[in-house]
């Protein structure tokens, strides 16, 4: 049987009374973009924590390159190569913007793929002229209007170099000039190769997103959740005619 | 010769265009030379006892600021590393007879175990818990000294331990040159890449860890670097006054530390250190008006804190020296242009 690149069974999470994430099921391959959509409170944003460790699940397994993470430190799930972004941006925001791409390039995964990069400065900047922002590098994060902080969270993440990329909300409070910016810094993420000093290696991205016009053009498969369920699996075409879909998004009974 | 030409040729052009461009840089520079040139001037030892004392003292409040002010990991009870730097030091000195030399950086290792200890159950805590939490482990250390007075004296404390040195000069230009040394390597911890993860974990350790930076790991150096430098400090202590006693370990010290800190401003390293050495003698001088003394000290630090909440330091820097809007270096405040990249500031 031939291993999957991500595998997630029947993963489940509970907060208190509420089913978050109820017995997910899936797997990706490692050339795939997924889509994660659903309504608000879906469980998007906690099926993402799961798989890199910052919540802990019920129940269930994902499996990373064959391997077991549950159960693993967020730090060691990065460091195989599992990178995330967050929804409500989490900069380190008294330090330079410079400095915050430096501390993911301090990481091991990062250190140990960039031993030819002396100066880690180097890389960072890199990492930022891929995002975009490095004409502010040595500005604090907290001066950064709500389009760059998502760009640095971008950069951030690729700093470490990651296989597979966990996007939240790429797009939530983008005008619509720098979503088409945003999503062209994705493809080209996707598509892989180098950006100066950094590599990229093309990685599977799962993007949580709104804006499904956007969506649409970027991924190959769409996964919809609703109240923790995993409701419907396919490609854009297929999603969109879907009646549970529709359903859950724009209720039952007047279509 | 030419060597010893060259060197003093490259010590001359780093003075020019490093040091004295900019005025905080030759004011440590002259803090330096004027203090290991006090002895040459002065040979009192009521002085020279006070600013070894401060000396002391200015380790500790620039090891609090290491761990609380640079990782955020708030300490109320610093004095716990200064009481085991101090009790360590002590107990290896009477019982295993090893000279100063050898038990302050035995002392300043068991304060290092001492933060390992107190590090490990504090690693889940957070903001007032991690105070609260740190705040008992100098009262539990204080009742486990009073437990066992045959061994650690109880409330007299350890008396009769090694000198130092020889002599007051000699007592002097130890805690001198070791603060001086160990504030240059704290400053540089908290300048290499070490200390950017320091800062971050400060900011938002969630997004450290999605970065992919063992988070435990840097907290525990963060504990264990600041108990070092603060165990050495409290060894050196124990030596100077010859003895350890259970007043290293009271609350009052904690909170000494912290009103150090913060009056010259954390996250700084040169703030605390600046601090001890105005606000220590400034205690002594008080002494004129003993009835008054702690109201005046209070109110002194209340002023302070009132109109330069950052800290007197960083205020006094801020006012001296101006930051280029543009490449974000420091230039002094009557220049209109930058010196690096000409850009005008202000």
């Amino acid at each position: 049987m031939t291993q999957s690149f991500l595998q997630i069974k029947g993963l489940t999470k509970n907060f208190g009374g509420l089913r978050a994430v109820n017995d997910v099921t899936f797997s990706m391959e490692r050339n795939q973009v997924l889509g994660l959509i659903g309504p608000n409170g879906a469980g998007k944003t906690t099926l993402l924590r799961l798989i890199t460790g910052i919540l802990k699940p019920d129940a269930g397994h994902v499996c990373f390159m064959g391997k077991e993470i549950v159960g693993r430190k967020t730090w060691d799930i990065v460091n195989m190569g599992i990178a995330c972004t967050f929804q409500n941006m989490r900069p380190f925001r008294r330090l330079p913007i410079i400095a915050n791409v430096m501390v993911s390039c301090l990481s091991p995964r990062a250190m140990k793929r960039g031993e030819w990069v002396k100066r880690l400065e180097a890389k960072a900047m890199d990492a930022l002229e891929f995002a975009g922002i490095s004409d502010m590098a040595r500005e604090k994060a907290s001066t950064l209007s709500q389009g760059d902080l998502k760009r640095l969270e971008v950069a951030r993440a690729v700093a470490t170099e990651p296989e597979l990329l966990l996007l939240d909300e790429p797009f939530g409070g983008l005008s619509p000039a720098e979503t088409d910016l945003m999503a062209k810094s994705i493809r080209r993420l996707h598509k892989g190769g180098r950006f100066g000093r950094l590599h990229s290696e093309g990685p599977a991205m799962i993007i949580v997103e709104h804006k499904l016009q956007w969506l649409m053009k970027i991924v190959d498969r769409i996964i919809v959740l609703n109240f923790g369920n995993m409701i419907a699996d396919g490609t854009p075409d297929e999603i969109v005619k879907d009646p549970r879909v529709i359903e859950a998004y724009l209720g039952k009974g007047d279509t | 010769m030419a060597l010893i030409l060259f060197y003093l040729r490259k010590l001359f052009s780093v003075i020019k265009n490093e040091v004295l461009v900019l005025p905080s840089r030759v004011v440590v520079v002259l803090f330096f030379l004027f203090l290991l040139l006090v002895p040459l001037f002065t040979k009192d030892t009521y002085l020279l006892r006070i600013f070894t004392l401060t000396s002391i003292f200015a380790i500790l409040a620039a090891s609090w600021d290491l761990l609380s002010g640079f990782t955020g990991q708030m300490n109320f009870g610093h004095a716990l590393f200064f009481g085991v730097g101090a009790y360590s030091a002590a107990l290896l000195n009477k019982y295993g007879g090893i000279p100063p030399w050898g038990t302050v950086p035995l002392g300043g290792l068991g304060a290092v175990l001492a933060g390992l200890i107190i590090g490990i159950p504090c690693l889940r805590l957070r903001g007032t818990y991690l105070a609260l939490t740190t705040l008992a482990f100098p009262i539990i250390l204080m009742g486990l000294v009073f437990a066992f007075p045959n061994i650690t004296g109880g409330e007299l404390g350890i008396s009769g331990i090694a000198r130092l040195a020889g002599s007051r000069v000699a007592d002097y230009y130890i805690a001198v040159v070791v603060m001086l040394g160990l504030c240059t390597i704290m400053w540089k911890i908290t300048d290499s890449k070490t200390g950017i993860i320091f800062h971050a974990i400060r900011e938002d350790e969630l997004a450290v860890r999605t970065s992919g930076i063992n988070t435990t790991r840097y907290k525990l150096l963060a504990f264990s670097l600041s108990g070092f430098f603060a165990g050495i400090s409290g060894g050196i202590y124990a030596h100077f006054m010859r003895i350890a006693g259970p007043s290293t370990l009271e609350v009052s010290m904690s909170f000494q530390v912290v009103i150090w800190a913060i009056f010259g401003g954390i996250v700084t390293i040169y703030g605390p250190v600046g601090a001890v050495f105005v606000l220590f003698p400034l205690m002594e001088f008080l002494r004129f008006w003993q009835e008054y003394r702690i109201l005046m000290f209070a109110a002194v630090v209340l002023l302070i804190l009132l109109y330069m909440p950052d800290g007197l330091f960083r205020w006094l820097r801020d006012k001296i020296e101006k930051e280029c809007p543009r490449c974000k270096i420091r230039n002094i405040a009557t220049r209109d242009t930058c010196r690096i990249c000409t850009a005008s500031l202000d």
